[in-house]
């Protein structure tokens, strides 16, 4: 399997379960040894941020010290941090949310801590798994759209993860279709030429979107039909 | 309906009714006063305690003995939970040992602890101890094995190390466990003063009753259970305050 995120593209792997997505995501900033091959990249440690689907905070430490705690592993001093950890829950439409434990937070409010979490150490990569899953549908939509203006706006590269086509289509540059595991391998590789800044909502209704759609349709179910014929 | 917020207005109310007719029954003669003796009874008796001062050395007594058990044995089964669920080798070891004397009634150690360390202070601490310690340790060792793993990868993509894992992840854990079993380590840690002072003392409450219990004193047994609860429900309302803003995040 070979696959590159180019700076500041954003890049989705789409594919039936079991195809070993969120262990890519593991493998590449580390969690997980890969079976075989070598994972490369030119990015530290630190520049590469994580979103996972569960936010995982630290439920004992307030929203601001959530976002802190990312800087200060980082070496930055903690009173900068907590002022930097500011700034960006403001950014995210959280001002005033600072004192507030992830228990008094809602989903959305949770969501936006962990990605100023992320955004605060100005990753030059940002690993998502299912990241909006758990999200209701405004909420959802409201979060992405945020995350959008604010990779685009940072030159940000980002490798998502999703079962979900629309925001993959929407989001994206370039998906990737994976086959199912075990051994799955890049079946597709689509690009979409919707131009950016982006809103996420409108880039369904451009005229590239619904064609594209259907194709990465067709060949997901096939994806998934061929694992019914061998089963 | 009942209105919630008048619960304990009622609970006052009924418990003055239960007192009022003891004492009233104990005045028309229908108790015994050698078994059952009257509130007013009770009353005096506590209030002699007090009068002539010679409670304190008893209640300083059993109260150093609770609560240095009680602190030590928070600290060992702090250091041993931590140990057990860091190293294998000492978990094999110590799990064993540590369910045996869990499933045991532990105050069964207290003869043993007074021809070991004699009929002073330290027997009485000792059994406080070993009450508190093997809580604490289950609490701490159970508590670390399950830790939440998503937290750890957290702190661990976000560029922490061990330090880091044990600053930010399982002190507050273990905080929040041993909190958790405050209360229930208070009351051990009473227990095992009050009942090591029952078998053998010189002072303490546990003394105290022990005496009142050789002289057939029902007055004064009531007044020392009176005084024991008053006192341990001191130490939970502190204990509650503790938890309630050391786990305000929860």
């Amino acid at each position: 399997m070979s696959l590159s995120v180019g700076e500041g593209s954003f890049v989705s792997l789409v594919g039936p379960s079991g195809s070993g997505k969120s262990s890519l995501l593991r493998a590449v900033i580390g969690l997980q040894k890969p079976l075989s091959g070598t994972i490369e990249t030119k990015l530290g440690h630190a520049e590469i941020g994580l979103l996972f689907q569960d936010d995982a905070l630290l439920p004992w430490k307030t929203a601001r010290d959530n976002v802190a705690l990312g800087l200060t592993l980082n070496g930055v001093e903690r009173r900068k941090a907590l002022a930097e950890a500011d700034a960006w829950l403001e950014r995210l439409g959280l001002a005033g949310f600072g004192d507030r434990f992830p228990r008094h937070l809602s989903g959305g409010q949770r969501k936006r801590v962990a990605l100023a979490q992320v955004l605060a150490r100005q990753p030059k990569l940002i690993l998502m798994d299912e990241p909006f899953a758990s999200l209701d549908a405004i909420v959802r939509a409201r979060v992405v759209r945020d995350v959008v203006a604010l990779v685009e706006r940072g030159g940000i590269s980002v490798l998502l993860v999703t079962h979900d086509l629309e925001e993959a289509l929407s989001l994206s540059d370039d998906v990737y279709l994976l086959s199912q595991g075990p051994r799955a391998r890049i079946t597709q590789h689509y690009q979409v030429p919707i131009p950016r800044p982006r809103d996420p909502v409108h880039s369904r209704t451009h005229p590239a979107f619904a064609p594209l759609y259907e194709r990465l349709w067709a060949d997901l179910t096939r994806a998934v039909d061929h694992r019914v014929e061998a089963a | 309906m009942l209105d919630p917020r008048h619960a304990w207005l009622r609970r006052l109310i009924a418990l003055a009714l239960v007192v009022a007719a003891w004492e009233a029954a104990g005045r028309a003669g229908m108790l015994n006063p050698l078994f059952a003796p009257s509130p007013s009874r009770v009353w005096h008796a506590l209030a002699d305690l007090f009068a002539d001062g010679r409670i304190w050395p008893h209640l300083e007594a059993t109260f150093s003995a609770a609560l240095g058990g009680l602190a030590l044995g928070i600290v060992v089964g702090i250091l041993l939970g931590v140990a057990a669920a860091l190293i294998p080798l000492v978990a094999e070891l110590l799990e064993p040992v540590m369910s045996v004397l869990n499933a045991i009634p532990r105050v069964i150690l207290a003869p043993l602890f007074v021809i070991w360390l004699g009929i002073g202070i330290a027997s009485k601490i000792a059994l406080s101890f070993i009450l508190v310690a093997v809580l604490i340790f289950f609490t701490v060792y159970t508590g670390i094995r399950q830790v939440d793993r998503k937290l750890v990868e957290r702190v661990v993509t976000l560029g922490g190390g061990r330090l880091a894992l044990v600053r930010h992840v399982y002190l507050p854990s273990v905080t929040a466990w041993v909190l958790g079993n405050l209360k229930v380590a208070v009351g051990f840690a009473f227990t095992g003063a009050c009942v090591g002072e029952f078998v053998a003392a010189t002072h303490g409450l546990g003394y105290l009753l022990s005496f009142a219990q050789s002289t057939y004193n029902a007055a004064l047994m009531f007044a020392l259970i009176l005084l024991i609860l008053v006192v341990v429900m001191l130490i939970f309302a502190i204990a509650g305050r503790l938890e309630r803003h050391l786990l305000r995040w929860n």
